[in-house]
């Protein structure tokens, strides 16, 4: 059962600015990652599954219902954190949360609490002097403390250290346990390869694929960058064949390789490396990976759009 | 109808200007009230004749009748009470909507279970309630300051709709204001319009008042329907508080119809 439907979703801002004709859906139970670059549409298409916008062209409903114009209704059952944090001026963190719960008209506030807890959230100070991460905190608990069956995140992680990222993907695996459904934004893999089912990739508004994380996973390429003792030797090695691709700069090289890399080692120890490093791969990479060429088309036809 | 958690916050947001500006306002009111004395009243305007007369005309202080209604009337509501309770209704509408909506504190309110009219209608209702408050504070304090000092001297019933004529004034002004906040998508633009149309009505009815080459600028300033000359003398002033409670009414209406129909920027 689809719990967010988006159909045909339109929203041209003009300049080829906005959202295009998206259509996919969010089952129950799935973590779904809304992937793309920076001013992709994310923000748009999350605006308009919070009724903020309404669409030029299309629908979105959440739970059955139009988002535009029953939002009131879904927002029972919907928790959010916006993309851009931006709270209550003079207030502190627990005023804010707790003017939230009365905006939601919320009396039971244990599970509120234990989020408090488990963010390390110190709720004392005024908000205005908070620092981003706590801000980021803060946003989370006010997303999830009313328990929703529907969750949706904009760029969730940002801000967060390592440790409360960590905190988070927990939380979210803990949440899709209890059968909740949840959309969440960001412009990283690694951000969401470890909590998402699928992934929805947008690109200049337009959805250029919706892949099973899994599939994703496995057609990925890792890149490894090894500093050979000279550029002799790193030469030597790109004329091996255990790779599928290689720069050389220097001593220095670049290999990208699919799947198994047993061969690349083995290869590897018959030269002197000096050091060996992996190198996360951004989305763009991810991106051109899978979907470089009917890309390419497709920005040369949009190409004026620099122009 | 309305959400009484955004209530209470907009109460506690919003106390300290209201405090101020009834401060303002308790300071005036009982200097000019205790200015007026009847047999002084002369060597006053003797005083005011003193001055350059267009500048006396541009604070309407022209033109005093008799009596401590006319008095209060000119000195107090022709433009202290034009001035400071506008300035409350300046800041407070543009606090109501736009700028939750510039600040992006609007995406946390419409995220709870609560329409967009009627976080707009709560926020209305804060607006023309505290705007009466702030009114009738000024008027009970006039009659008290005046039966203290004046007993029997004043016709309040007379003063009652004189304030009558403020508060519609008021509900009319808070409506453009309001207006301006639930239409612009930021601060800037809700106060260009929602402050800069009343300071430009002001300053049109000081010109205006100045001479008769610039009398023709009474048409253009929403304060010619506000005439306490014309109140205090009974003379058709029905027209123009109709036309003020018309003004508010089709401001405040149009205002929820934009915030709900509109695209936020949040």
């Amino acid at each position: 059962m689809s719990i967010i439907e988006i159909n045909g979703l339109t929203k041209d801002y003009g300049n080829h600015k906005g959202i295009f004709n998206l259509t996919f859906q969010v089952n129950k139970g799935e973590v779904f990652g809304y992937l793309g670059p920076n001013g992709a549409g994310k923000t748009t298409t999350i605006r308009h599954l919070m009724g903020f916008l309404t669409p030029d062209q299309g629908k979105a409903t959440v739970l059955g219902m139009d988002c535009r114009t029953k939002n009131a209704e879904i927002m029972k059952q919907l928790g959010y954190l916006p993309g851009e944090i931006s709270f209550f001026d003079g207030m502190n963190g627990m005023e804010f949360l707790k003017f939230m719960s009365e905006m939601r008209g919320m009396t039971d506030t244990t599970y509120r609490d234990k989020l408090v807890e488990l963010f390390q959230l110190d709720f004392r100070g005024r908000i205005r002097k908070m620092s981003k991460g706590m801000k980021q905190k803060l946003g989370i608990i006010c997303a999830f403390m009313h328990d929703p069956q529907v969750l949706i995140l904009d760029e969730p992680t940002s801000g967060l250290d390592p440790l409360m990222q960590k905190i988070f993907t927990d939380l979210v695996l803990e949440e899709k346990a209890k059968g909740k459904t949840i959309l969440m934004s960001s412009h990283s893999f690694e951000e969401i390869e470890k909590t998402c089912d699928r992934v929805g990739i947008i690109r200049s508004g337009n959805l250029v694929a919706v892949e099973d994380i899994h599939n994703l996973k496995e057609k990925r390429r890792k890149t490894y960058v090894i500093t050979f003792d000279s550029p002799a030797t790193a030469k030597a090695f790109a004329a091996t064949d255990h790779h599928d691709k290689i720069t050389v700069n220097g001593p220095v090289a670049k290999v990208s390789i699919l799947g198994n890399v047993s061969g690349f080692i083995q290869s590897l120890s018959k030269y002197t490396v000096l050091d060996l490093d992996t190198e996360s791969s951004n989305l763009e990479d991810i991106f051109m990976q899978y979907y470089g060429n009917s890309d390419q088309q497709k920005e040369s036809k949009g190409g004026h759009k620099n122009a | 109808m309305l959400s009484k958690p955004l209530l209470k916050a907009s109460v506690k947001l919003n106390y300290i200007v209201f405090i101020i500006i009834v401060a303002v306002l308790m300071m005036y009111l009982p200097i000019i009230i205790s200015m007026y004395n009847p047999e002084t009243q002369d060597s006053l305007n003797e005083m005011l004749k003193a001055l350059p007369p267009e500048m006396v005309a541009a604070m309407g202080f022209g033109e005093i009748g008799g009596g401590l209604l006319s008095f209060i009337g000119s000195y107090f509501y022709g433009f202290l009470i034009l001035l400071l309770p506008m300035i409350y209704a300046i800041v407070v509408a543009n606090r109501s909507i736009a700028s939750h909506v510039d600040k992006g504190s609007m995406a946390y309110l419409l995220s709870t279970p609560n329409t967009r009219l009627k976080i707009a209608r709560t926020q209305a209702f804060f607006l023309i309630v505290t705007v009466t408050l702030l009114i009738a504070i000024v008027t009970m304090i006039g009659i008290a300051l005046s039966s203290v000092l004046y007993p029997g001297e004043l016709d309040v019933s007379g003063f009652l709709l004189l304030n009558a004529g403020v508060l519609l004034l008021y509900y009319a002004l808070t409506g453009i204001g309001f207006f301006a906040s639930c239409f612009f998508n930021d601060t800037k633009n809700s106060l260009a319009v929602g402050a800069g149309l009343p300071v430009a009505f002001l300053v049109l009815q000081m010109i205006s008042n100045t001479g008769k080459e610039t009398e023709f600028l009474r048409y253009f300033t929403i304060y010619t329907l506000f005439s306490p000359k014309n109140i205090i003398n009974g003379e058709n002033f029905i027209i123009s508080f109709l036309a003020l409670a018309v003004i508010a009414i089709v401001a405040f209406t149009s205002s929820l119809y934009a915030f709900h129909k509109r695209d936020l920027p949040l």
